[in-house]
C-alpha cells in the first residue's frame, strides 16, 4: 500500500506527487512507471488507471515520486487526494533506460512533463559529463524542475515558449543551438512526440545513439490489452507495447507520428 | 424453533463449500465435459497469454483460461488510439493483433504447459473458410481443452461481428467447426442484434456445446477538443462494469431457451456479479476488463463468492445456476 505524504502543486496546473511505501516487488528504475488508480472508494469512474513515470525515489526513505500535470478527469481528482490518503498503485512496470553503458557526453532533452523521468535519470546516471536541455510553455512551469536539476550539479539549459529564458522557443531549438558545437555521445529524450521525431532524426543522421520514452494511450499498464501497441521498424515488423517493452525504447526502433 | 437451532449449529464451512461447476457438452461421451474447478474464466484478449497475470497470481486457481483471439494470420491491429474510457467502462479498436495460429501453435501454446487449468483459444476468422482452418489447426492440440468461436468481433471488417448477427451464419460456421473440432466448443455471441436468443439458439442447433455472451457492445467517443473520433479506428466495442446489466439481461433471456450452458460475461468486478450471471442462468462467468484495472482481481473474486455461498448458506455453487428465474 502507499500512502500520501505530498501532493502539492509546484507550477500552474502541475503537481507533486510524493508517496510512502511499504514495500516493492524491486527497485524502481528511471524511465519506469507506476499505474495509479486515480478513483477512490470502489467508484467505477474513471475506470482505468493512470500511468505516471517516476520523478524520483529514494530507498532509504521509502518514497516515490511523480510530478503530473492536472489535464482530465482523472488528474483532477487525483490532485484533490489529501496527505494520508492510501493509494492503489501497480509497478514499477515498463522498461526502464539504460544506464550502465559507457557514454560519455551525454544529453538529456525534455519537454513539458516529460521533463518528469528525466530527473531521476539524470540522478541515477552519476554523470558529471551531462547537459540538460529543458523546454515548457513559462517560466513558471520550469521554476521547480530548474531548482530539483541544479541541486544535482549537472549543467542545466532552459527555454520557454512564451517568454525569453536562454530562447524564447522550444527545448528542441534550444538542444539544436548546442548540437553543433557539442555534440553528444548519447541522448536520451522525453517529450511531445514531435519533438521526439525531432530529436530521433537529427541523432540517426549524425550517428548518436540513445533512447527515448514514449507517451501513449494505455490500456492495463501491464501487457495484456494491446492497447499501447507500436509499430517498430524490425524486419519481422512485430509491434511492441509501449507499457513491456517500453516505454523506453531506442532511436529509430518504433515509428513515430509527427 | 429447536429445529432452527440445530440447522445453526451444522452451519456449513468454507472447507464444505464446492465452487465446481459442469459445463456439458453436447456430445455424447462425458469426457468432453469441461470440469471447472470454479466459474471463473478469463475472457479473450484480457490476459493475454497468462504470462502476464502469472506475475500477480497463480492463474491455475482460475476455472478456466481463455487466450487472446487468434485468426490464420498474424495481424498487427488497428492504428492507435486503440482505447478510449467512458464511465464506468472502456471502448476498445484493439483489430485482433496476434501472431497468427502458427505462431501460436509454435510459440504461445508451449507457454500454456505448465498450466494445470484446462485452457481454450479464441478464434476469429474473415471469411467461414478462415473459421475451417482454424479449427483443423486446433484439432488434436493436447494443449487444449476447447476453443471459442468469436462470431462477434466488433473491431474487424467484413468479418466477425457480422456473422454473429445472422442466426444462418451462426449455424453454418458452428457447424462446420463441429465437424472439423472434436474438443469442447464455445460460441461467443455479440450482442449488437435485435434478439441474441436467436444466435443461441443456432448454435446450439449447429452443435456448439456452449455459447458466451456478451462481447462489447458498439460503441463510440469523441475527442470533442480535437471535434474528432477518438479511436483510430472511429468505433470500438464496450466493456466494462457499464455494460454489465445488458450482459445479465441477455443471459437471463436465453437461459430457458436453450439447453446448453452459458458462459456470462460483461462487467464482472466483484464476486456478486459472479452470483447474479449465475442466478441469472450463467454455468461460467467470465472475468475481462477487471483484469486490465486490477490484475489481482480472480483470487479476490473467489474469495467473495465464498462469503456469499457462507453467508446463504450454499454448498454447491451450480445449485443457484438460473435461480433467478
Amino acid at each position: 500500500m502507499f500512502k500520501i505524504i505530498a501532493n502539492r502543486e509546484v507550477g500552474p496546473g502541475i503537481f507533486q506527487l510524493v508517496l510512502n511505501y511499504d514495500q516493492l516487488p524491486q527497485k524502481p528504475e528511471p524511465g519506469q512507471f507506476f499505474n495509479i488508480k486515480v478513483s477512490q472508494s470502489g467508484s467505477d469512474d474513471p475506470l482505468l488507471r493512470r500511468p505516471f513515470s517516476i520523478f524520483d525515489f529514494d530507498a532509504a526513505e521509502k518514497k516515490v515520486e511523480f510530478i503530473y500535470r492536472v489535464v482530465g478527469k482523472g488528474t483532477k481528482i487525483l490532485s484533490e487526494l489529501e496527505a494520508e490518503t492510501e493509494l492503489d498503485l501497480l509497478g514499477p512496470l515498463g522498461s526502464p533506460f539504460s544506464l550502465n553503458k559507457n557514454k560519455g557526453n551525454v544529453h538529456l532533452i525534455g519537454g513539458g512533463m516529460g521533463i518528469a523521468p528525466l530527473y531521476y535519470l539524470s540522478k541515477e546516471l552519476k554523470s558529471s559529463n551531462q547537459k540538460v536541455y529543458l523546454g515548457a510553455a513559462n517560466k513558471a512551469e520550469l521554476e521547480f524542475f530548474e531548482e530539483k536539476f541544479k541541486g544535482l550539479g549537472v549543467e542545466l539549459h532552459l527555454a520557454a515558449m512564451e517568454e525569453k529564458l536562454e530562447i524564447k522557443g522550444s527545448a528542441l531549438v534550444l538542444w539544436l543551438n548546442y548540437l553543433e558545437k557539442n555534440t553528444p555521445d548519447y541522448v536520451y529524450t522525453c517529450g511531445p512526440e514531435k519533438m521526439l521525431v525531432a530529436v530521433e532524426r537529427e541523432c540517426l543522421k549524425n550517428n548518436i545513439g540513445g533512447e527515448l520514452s514514449i507517451e501513449k494511450r494505455m490500456g492495463c499498464g501491464i501487457g495484456v490489452c494491446l492497447s499501447c501497441s507500436c509499430e517498430t521498424k524490425a524486419e519481422d515488423q512485430k509491434n511492441k507495447r509501449a507499457c513491456v517493452e517500453g516505454p523506453v525504447f531506442g532511436l529509430g526502433e518504433v515509428v513515430l507520428s509527427a | 424453533m429447536p429445529e432452527k437451532q440445530s440447522k445453526l449449529e451444522q452451519k456449513i464451512t468454507k472447507a464444505e463449500l464446492n465452487l465446481s461447476v459442469v459445463m456439458q457438452s453436447q456430445q455424447k461421451s462425458k469426457q468432453n465435459n469441461l470440469n471447472l474447478k470454479n466459474p471463473l474464466i478469463t475472457a479473450s484478449g484480457t490476459c493475454g497469454n497468462g504470462q502476464e497475470l502469472a506475475n500477480f497470481y497463480d492463474i491455475n486457481q482460475l476455472g478456466a483460461f481463455t487466450t487472446k483471439g487468434i485468426t490464420v494470420k498474424a495481424q498487427s491491429g488497428n492504428q492507435t488510439p486503440r482505447i478510449a474510457e467512458t464511465s464506468a467502462g472502456i471502448i476498445n479498436s484493439i483489430g485482433l493483433e496476434n501472431p497468427g495460429v502458427e505462431n501460436f501453435i509454435l510459440e504461445v501454446l508451449p507457454e500454456t504447459k505448465e498450466y494445470t487449468l484446462p485452457i481454450l483459444a479464441n478464434i476469429s476468422g474473415y471469411s467461414e473458410q478462415d473459421f475451417e482452418v482454424l479449427a483443423e489447426k486446433l484439432e488434436g492440440r493436447e494443449e487444449l481443452a476447447g476453443i471459442e468461436v468469436n462470431l462477434s468481433c466488433p473491431n474487424i471488417k467484413g468479418g466477425g461481428m457480422i456473422f454473429g448477427t445472422e442466426p444462418e451464419k451462426v449455424y453454418q460456421i458452428t457447424k462446420k467447426v463441429r465437424e472439423i473440432y472434436s474438443g469442447y466448443i464455445i460460441v461467443k455471441l455479440t450482442p449488437n442484434i435485435t434478439d441474441i436468443t436467436t444466435t443461441a439458439l443456432a448454435a446450439e442447433a449447429a452443435g456448439a456445446d456452449a455459447v458466451a455472451m456478451i462481447n462489447t457492445l458498439s460503441a463510440m467517443k469523441i475527442d470533442i477538443e480535437a471535434q474528432k473520433p477518438l479511436l483510430a479506428n472511429t468505433f470500438g466495442g464496450l466493456s466494462g462494469p457499464a455494460v454489465r446489466p445488458i450482459a445479465v439481461k441477455m443471459v437471463y433471456q436465453t437461459f430457458k431457451k436453450i439447453d446448453i450452458p452459458i458462459l456470462g460475461l460483461g462487467g464482472v468486478k466483484n464476486g456478486s456479479d459472479v452470483i447474479e450471471f449465475m442466478l441469472a442462468g450463467a454455468t461460467a462467468v467470465g472475468i475481462g476488463t477487471i483484469n486490465m484495472t486490477d490484475p489481482a482481481a480472480g483470487p479476490r473474486i473467489i474469495k467473495e463468492v465464498e462469503e456469499y455461498m457462507l453467508k446463504h448458506q450454499i454448498k454447491d455453487l451450480s445449485s443457484i445456476i438460473g435461480a433467478a428465474h
